[in-house]
């Protein structure tokens, strides 16, 4: 029996794939072919008393197809340039391909090792882990659940366990009951076994422990079939800030915060995912909790040409959330699969059903990753392209408002494009930080905007991630409740979906990024701490002034005890800790000379570091617990007013430190008051003997020592700094999720074109259900939307997640049109059609949208202590018209969250 | 980046340790509030840790130090750790042999344990990621030191980088694992170097071969040497220091691998003026000349100067003085009345000398200050109390004592109002509900005969929401707000149609009525538009003279 293995790594290379040579609108994405095959599924459950056990693996199933030997779900897509369809689905319904199952590959014994790790945890949340196996070249992406369980079956005691166990104990009968009994050999046996797991009906067994091992307190797990119950909570509404960028900063602030270190975990939203086997209908009954783990394992085989290996593995990482969202859907998939084929009684039946469920649901997410991957993209996001390529601003302006005013003309009875920007306007809300004025004066008129420095310092002081960011912006994440919406433009002439998708892509917006990385082959990259390093010591010392560093510290000075960044101080300090502190000079040179950029080779001549060591056991050591503080106080040199204390552990100093004051200016007047906190906390701490670092485990001082340790400053050594080449990132949401003309819709892309909408409506709503339940943020979604605008119908509609009934056959609502958009697009165009210059016209563009912004702004005000909106009202002293209502709130709650609770 | 980064190592004896751990200390919070930053250390959530397989309090008794061995050590008891300081940013990067922050310790011990001693890394030498919620995520790369005195002659270390946010840390994968390479590799050849020049002095395989095995003796007998640390291994002095440096570098860099360039809006003109204004400020503070006379337009620029001045100190000196104040436009408007006000104002918006007199400086400044706000910053250009009359070319909004005469040619200029504030008289039999009404009362007059009813449409929408009470005065002033950026950007258009393009009649028509500068009180929108066109910032004003030269460049080619 031929198996997959042959094609797993198969693979074409492409001609012409080269971003730059491509002539028309969209181009590919990905530079290499990327087979279906390429994606293997393995299942896998590890029990407390039985091991484990592959439920399910990809490699060992085989489609018995008596016209084509191959199944579908394996076979590369037909086009290069189009997306992956599914072919089949006609003939599946029908009459459900068969299945064989034949002996698992070699590895899975291995890959289960990897999937499980060596020590069950008692963890009960789920654990994501990647591996990287080396050869042949693969990344494995698996989810470790604790599983939940629960009988469906009305009058049945028995569990899985048990039917498991009987199931078990009459093997041999079995064993044909997979496979169409062509292959009744030992391999099978493996299938038997867990494909009986599923079993429901066999031999009621009384269980006696029933009830004791309840988990009855750790929350509803989040599956599909409950968590349509959990109210997603509305996030944490802060302050309404009223200047510029002030949402986009407290976002990304949030976002810092909430994942940041310093706080120590703190579990989040998705803890409590489970895998859930307990049947939808009988939720409420007691679920059991066994101690089982069940895990599933994607793995990906890496292209073998390094090139495309490398790009490949650039973009899954980079585009990880949306793989793992998917992911999240088999996983449902299978949960599904699972629950439903413990209901079929015939064995046979069982696998069978479970094995076309599961294949059915790997397909499903073949295809979307490799879509992903490989569907055509925009090639020039107009709004990304414009702030990036300042330079040819002129033409990227003539050319939008050209295509605009074409559209503008197509659909002008139906209003079609003031209902699309209507509604990309209302849900993709990042427009709006970009129009909020800035306080500060434009620095580049040439983009008229200027870049956010208050963003610019958090990343820099307070890093987040900006792929995150973006991926906020790109789906409109800003408004309070967080709301997330797509665009998919629907029609049969190409050239005239691509127009829509291009002139929305002046509207849907986000930041542009830039990776700055290291230059390959650079020998002295700061990562590498022995870099030219000599392992004898000696010649390096005879390079330097034996004078500099022969000098013994002066013990009387507090020299341990410092930290600085002044470099005035180095001087001082510099016959202290010679080699250390020269760098610090060294470091203002040019890095021509490598030696000054890294500081470890002088370090390590100058064996400066084993000084020190001595020197600290020297006072600090085991009878030198007075030293330090007293002798700070008693020899007031004069460094002591430049140089700042830390005391206790970081996060007391470092609360100590007054906003503004960040670097060393102005730490000595906040001296003797820390001095003076200090001496208070070591007698507190002396007295309570509860250390802070109490369970510091390896510690070999005893707690008053530990108080040494703690206080002293440590030895401060210059940050090395390294030349770095910066680039547009090719790999970031901006360009990848901004799809072309697609032969096929698909779920992740903020905005592409599809010709036709038959797929759309089969998938959409769950689409939108699960962008709920695993939003890509890693944040809760209270509502996922999607605006289908159709150009041959020129209709546009808004799905939403909230809703599911829809009259006729329609996908979501209809668009109302606002009037404040409509004037707004109508006099830019007009304008245009003046013959006045392209970018005079965008520049009054984002003036108009500014003006959109400032109307949210009353608007909001008007809110403020509302009970009842006075439409009337709003229209005669505001100018807001019913129709604007909808846009100015949604983008209101950008920067006053509070309008989306009065409103709703 | 939000992250740690920790060596640890597999020891022969003591199993999974923590070596060495650099972490990053971000300054506090940037931003007015600071969630998160209250949040208390919680004992409870620790101990909610324990029994988790991996408990940290059995292991923190005194036998502990027994169980400590060179190779589980990276610093010295005593020594103090290093710290490097981003002056840029204010983070400061520390390195101990165990985080500093409690809260972190057990995070960091679990990422070691797991690292090397749960997760299988198919070779043993890898990267592998996992992590959950609970106990942070964790970006492992295991790899083997030669050691000649090892057990198969190597030891068994990993770097772990561990941080709370998932999708940074995967999005960082490849940054990392190129890095932590560069690192793990360095360290692996120099240790190879040390244990080639060690096996040529005594090879070990040959001592070992040799030596009679014993096992009572075996677990002991390279005891002293098991112990040997990783400073040894490598033979690198410095090792600690260059690691910190290495691994704060890494948190550095991975941090600011990617960023943002993320646009405001444009600042509107209200603030370039302002901006403008202080600059100019500040030249004249440097040198007091030339200011005067060049340029084709002095005027604005000389009158600018002059109520730069003023508007800067606007605010405070109000304060100072005593007397009844107006507070807002509202307040103005149910003194006025009516129909005063709507004159007051009209003439306010067409860029007409608006000269109070009065007794009582605080007053009229009070006046100018809610009046101001009809116009563009720019259009602004008070003076608000003078002991003479000022020119109109000098000042739109003029203050004088009321004993000041005005020249015959303003008091019968159409394009000035007078407003006199005379004392009420005592015996007022109406009582009045406004404390100014009570002390004044006023006298409006100009020689203008135009009827003030039609328009601008600007000020009929104003007085919409200044009469209907519900509106708040914070309502009223965001909408006056969104009504004057309005105009404002159909001055721009009609800037650079009429001034910078240069069109003619037939098309400007054209452009008002695209503006809904039409209609009725067309002729007072019309007049606005010219009078806020004054008022635009010389920074917008030069940026579009030089963009359509740009533009006209490419439209030619």
């Amino acid at each position: 029996m031929p198996t997959l293995l042959q094609k797993l790594f198969s693979k074409r290379v492409g001609n012409g794939s080269s971003r730059d040579c491509s002539t028309g609108a969209e181009q590919r994405w990905a530079s290499a072919e990327f087979d279906l095959a390429q994606i293997r599924l393995i299942v896998y459950q590890d029990c407390e008393r039985r091991g484990r056990q592959v439920l399910f693996d990809s490699k060992a199933i085989h489609k018995l197809d008596a016209s084509e030997p191959t199944t579908d779900e394996t076979k590369s897509p037909p086009t290069r340039s189009g997306a992956c369809q599914i072919n089949s689905q006609a003939s599946e319904k029908d009459k459900p391909p068969t299945y064989q199952y034949t002996r698992p590959a070699s590895d899975v014994n291995m890959l289960g090792e990897m999937m499980f790790g060596s020590v069950s945890m008692s963890y009960k949340g789920s654990t994501l882990k990647i591996h990287h196996i080396r050869s042949p070249p693969q990344l494995m992406v698996s989810k470790v659940f604790s599983t939940r369980f629960g009988s469906s079956v009305s009058g049945s005691t028995n569990t899985l366990q048990d039917s498991f166990e009987s199931m078990s104990q009459t093997l041999p009968s079995h064993t044909s009951s997979i496979g169409v009994g062509r292959a009744a050999s030992y391999p099978l046996l493996c299938l038997v076994r867990s494909a009986s797991f599923f079993a429901a009906h066999s031999n009621p067994v009384d269980m006696p422990s029933r009830g004791q091992s309840e988990d009855g307190d750790s929350g509803i797990a989040r599956s599909a079939s409950l968590s349509s119950l959990l109210a997603t909570p509305l996030p944490s509404p802060g302050s309404s800030f009223s200047s510029g960028c002030a949402s986009s900063y407290q976002r990304r602030w949030l976002r810092s915060q909430a994942t940041s270190l310093q706080h120590g975990p703190m579990p989040r939203w998705s803890t409590e995912e489970m895998f859930n086997l307990s049947d939808e209908s009988c939720s409420s009954n007691p679920a059991m909790i066994r101690r089982k783990k069940i895990a599933i394992s994607i793995i990906i085989s890496l292209p073998e040409r390094e090139e495309e290996n490398h790009n490949f593995q650039e973009f899954f990482f980079s585009h990880f959330p949306l793989f793992e969202s998917h992911m999240n859907k088999l996983k449902t998939a299978i949960e599904r699969a699972m629950i439903l084929c413990r209901r079929i009684a015939e064995s046979s039946h069982r696998v069978q059903v479970y094995l076309c469920r599961v294949m059915e649901a790997l397909g499903e997410f073949r295809m979307t990753v490799w879509n992903l991957y490989m569907a055509p993209r925009i090639t020039e996001p107009v709004w990304l392209s414009m702030i990036s390529q300042s330079a040819e601003r002129n033409l990227l302006c003539q050319r939008f408002l050209k295509e605009m005013s074409l559209l503008m003309e197509h659909g002008a009875k139906n209003q079609f494009l003031s209902a699309l920007l209507t509604a990309v306007l209302m849900h993709h809300l990042a427009w709006v930080p970009t129009v909020m004025p800035s306080s500060l004066p434009s620095i580049k008129p040439d983009c008229q905007k200027p870049a956010s420095q208050t963003v610019d310092l958090l990343a820099k002081s307070h890093p987040y991630n900006s792929l995150w960011a973006q991926l906020c912006d790109l789906y409109g994440a800003l408004g309070s409740p967080v709301r997330v919406c797509r665009t998919v433009v629907v029609g049969r002439k190409r050239e005239l979906v691509q127009r829509v998708l291009s002139v929305l892509s002046y509207f849907i917006r986000c930041s542009d990024l830039q990776e700055h990385t290291q230059p390959p082959g650079q020998t002295d990259n700061p990562a590498n701490p022995c870099f030219s390093q000599s392992i004898n010591p000696i010649p390096a010392t005879e390079r330097r002034d034996e004078d500099t560093c022969s000098p013994k510290p002066d013990t009387s000075k507090p020299t341990l005890c410092m930290s600085t960044n002044d470099n005035a101080l180095s001087s001082d300090l510099a016959h202290l800790l010679p080699g250390i502190l020269s760098e610090q000079h060294d470091e203002k040179a040019p890095f021509q000379d490598t030696k000054s950029i890294n500081p470890s080779p002088c370090l390590e001549s100058m064996g400066v570091r084993t000084e020190c060591t001595e020197m600290g056991q020297e006072y600090f050591g085991e009878d030198s617990d007075s030293v330090g503080l007293e002798h700070i106080l008693a020899n007031q040199s004069p460094l002591l007013h430049r140089v700042r204390f830390h005391i206790g552990s970081p996060r007391e100093a470092e609360n100590d430190v007054q906003p503004g004051a960040l670097t060393g200016v102005g730490f000595g007047r906040g001296l003797d008051r820390k001095l003076h906190r200090r001496l208070l906390t070591d007698i507190r701490r002396n007295e309570s003997s509860d250390s802070a670092l109490g369970d510091s485990d390896e510690e070999e001082a005893m707690p008053r020592q530990l108080h040494m340790v703690t206080e002293q400053q440590e030895y401060e050594l210059p940050l090395p700094s390294c030349q770095v080449e910066s680039q547009a990132n090719v790999n970031h949401f901006g360009r990848s999720l901004l799809g072309g003309y697609c032969p096929q819709y698909m779920p992740d892309f903020v905005l592409h074109g599809i010709n036709s909408d038959v797929r759309l409506k089969q998938c959409l709503m769950a689409d939108l259900e699960h962008t709920v339940l695993h939003s890509a943020l890693d944040e809760p979604v209270a509502e996922a939307l999607c605006i289908v605008a159709d150009t041959d119908r020129l209709s546009v509609q808004v799905a939403t997640s909230q809703r599911r009934v829809c009259e006729g056959g329609r996908l979501g609502r209809d668009v109302m049109v606002s009037n404040l958009i409509h004037t707004l697009i109508t006099s830019v165009l007009q304008l245009y059609a003046l013959n006045i210059a392209a970018d005079f016209c965008v520049m009054h563009l984002e003036d108009r949208l500014q003006e959109v912004y400032f109307k949210s702004r009353s608007l909001a005000e008007y809110l403020r202590g509302q009970t009842r909106v006075h439409v009337k009202e709003l229209g005669l002293a505001l100018g807001i018209e019913s129709s604007d209502i909808p846009l100015l709130a949604a983008v209101a709650s950008t920067h006053s969250p509070y309008v989306a609770q009065i409103l709703l | 980046m939000n992250a740690l980064v920790a060596l640890c190592h597999f020891c022969e004896l003591h199993g999974p340790r923590t070596l060495f751990c650099t972490e990053a200390v971000h300054p506090p919070s940037p931003s007015p509030q600071q969630p998160g930053s209250g949040i208390p250390y919680d004992r409870d959530r620790e101990a909610d840790r324990e029994g988790e397989g991996l408990t940290m309090r059995a292991n923190s008794s005194a036998t502990q130090r027994a169980d400590m061995c060179e190779g589980c050590r990276a610093l010295p008891v005593s020594h103090p750790g290093f710290v490097s300081v981003d002056s840029e940013t204010g983070i400061r990067y520390l390195s101990h042999q165990h985080p500093r922050q409690p809260q972190l310790f057990s995070v960091v011990r679990q990422a070691c344990v797991r690292s090397l001693s749960c997760e299988v890394c198919p070779g043993r030498e890898g990267p592998i990621f996992f992590g959950d919620e609970q106990h942070g995520f964790v970006f492992s790369h295991t790899f083997f030191i030669k050691d000649s005195l090892a057990r198969g002659f190597q030891r068994w270390y990993s770097i772990v980088v561990v941080a709370m946010d998932r999708i940074y840390l995967i999005n960082s994968w490849p940054f990392l694992l190129r890095h932590l390479r560069l690192t793990i590799q360095s360290l692996q050849s120099t240790a190879l170097k040390v244990f080639d020049s060690e096996q040529c002095v005594c090879p070990q395989r040959a001592v070992r071969m040799n030596g009679a095995f014993s096992p009572a003796v075996f677990p002991h007998q390279r005891s002293g040497n098991a112990a040997r640390s990783l400073t040894s291994l490598t033979q690198h002095p410095n090792l600690w220091a260059s690691l910190h440096s290495s691994f704060s570098w890494l948190l550095k860099a991975c941090g600011s691998r990617l960023t943002e360039k993320l646009l405001e809006g444009a600042p509107t003109e209200d603030t370039l003026v302002l901006i403008e204004r202080q600059t100019e400020q500040e030249e004249e503070m440097i040198g007091w000349d030339g200011a005067e006379g060049g340029g084709s337009n002095p005027q604005p620029s000389q009158s600018d100067s002059l109520q730069g001045t003023d508007f800067q100190c606007d605010d405070g000196r109000q304060e100072d003085l005593p007397g009844p104040k107006f507070k807002s436009l509202r307040h103005l408007r149910q003194v006025l009345g009516a129909s005063d006000f709507r004159q007051l104002a009209w003439h306010v918006l067409m860029g007409n000398q608006v000269i109070w007199r009065s007794a009582d400086p605080g007053l009229i400044q009070s006046a100018f200050n809610v009046l101001k706000a009809l116009l563009p910053v720019g259009c602004v250009r008070a003076i608000s109390y003078s002991p003479q009359y000022e020119e109109a070319y000098r000042c739109n909004f003029l203050g004088l004592s009321p004993d000041v005469v005005i020249p015959a040619h303003v008091s019968s200029s159409e394009f000035s109002v007078l407003v006199d504030v005379l004392n009420a008289e005592r015996d007022c039999v109406n009582p009045v509900d406004d404390y100014i009404l009570s002390l004044y009362h006023f006298n409006i007059s100009s020689p203008n005969n135009q009827p003030v009813d039609k328009g601008p449409t600007l000020l009929n929408k104003i007085e919409v929401a200044l009469s209907n009470e519900n509106l708040s005065v914070e309502v009223v002033s965001l909408c006056l707000l969104c009504l004057k950026e309005e105009w404002m950007n159909k001055v721009k258009v009609l800037f650079k149609f009429s001034k910078v393009d240069g069109r003619g009649k037939e098309d400007t028509q054209k452009i008002l009525a695209l503006l809904g500068a039409t209609g009725p009180g067309e002729e007072d929108n019309v007049r606005l538009l010219k009078f806020w066109m004054t008022g635009l910032s010389k920074t917008y004003k030069s940026h579009l003279m030089t963009a359509v030269r740009g533009g006209e460049r490419t439209l030619s080619q």
